[in-house]
């Protein structure tokens, strides 16, 4: 780098050299990558939005992508990465509470049983609404 | 002195993070597997029948919530990890990216008001 080149104040943490082969690399690799799966949701989301505001045809063809081998295949692997980030959130949340007086893993059995009865409330409504 | 904006991005990233964890699954569930494959009945996300459910202001607030979260703490964690990979320019990036989810949020506000109420 340049003497008068501007330097990123951002701490960059050094790693010792088997960092990329060791595991808790690979799982935190593997934690973080949910949060493209997520993105990736969210745009999914907005696009039906976009079509939906086009009108029906539009929504309908819209719809119709959803069904598609590849859509499917594509939701099927964002909801792998969606349950990975609901079972890892958990468990890392103990750590950002390090003053905490509940043990760390019923803090993180708590979460769990928090997304259970939020999946299950949701799934619910979505069903009593769509009999209406 | 300036303020830090970090704490708001902060609280935008641990409300993103919290939500997609609680309901994130059975969403990608119900929208991405369940009505697409027919197993929960395909009329359910008729055009008629999501267009009452945002045209409902909890309706809209809910998908708002959803999408804008879930961006702002994808990109957030994505930057984060990209910087500990030794991206250069960290707060650049950052910048660049939460922009990216801000544009898309008002998108999705914008939209959401033009179907109407």
């Amino acid at each position: 780098m340049g003497r008068h080149q501007a330097v990123a104040k951002t701490y960059r943490r050094t790693r010792p050299v088997d960092w990329g082969r060791s595991v808790h690399r690979r799982r935190y690799m593997r934690r973080e990558l949910t949060s493209v799966f997520l993105i990736a949701y969210a745009l999914v989301l907005l696009s039906g939005l976009w079509r939906l505001s086009q009108g029906e045809a539009a929504f309908d063809a819209w719809r119709a992508a959803m069904s598609h081998p590849l859509a499917l295949v594509g939701h099927a692997v964002i909801f792998v990465a969606a349950l990975y980030q609901t079972i890892s959130w958990f468990q890392v949340m103990p750590r950002t509470l390090p003053d905490s007086q509940i043990r760390p893993a019923s803090i993180t059995r708590a979460g769990w049983a928090a997304a259970a009865v939020a999946s299950v409330l949701v799934l619910a409504l979505f069903i009593v609404g769509g009999a209406k | 002195m300036k303020r830090s904006n970090e704490p708001i991005i902060w609280l935008l990233f641990g409300a993103g993070g919290m939500l997609s964890a609680l309901v994130g699954p059975v969403l990608v569930l119900i929208t991405g597997l369940l009505v697409p494959l027919g197993i929960l009945p395909k009329d359910s996300m008729s055009y008629q029948r999501v267009l009452a459910f945002l045209q409902n202001p909890l309706g809209k607030l809910a998908l708002l919530a959803v999408i804008s979260l879930f961006l702002f703490h994808g990109v957030h964690r994505l930057v984060t990890t990209l910087n500990d990979y030794g991206l250069r320019g960290g707060h650049a990036t950052m910048t660049v990216f939460i922009g990216f989810a801000a544009l898309l949020t008002a998108v999705t506000a914008g939209l959401l008001l033009g179907i109407g109420f």
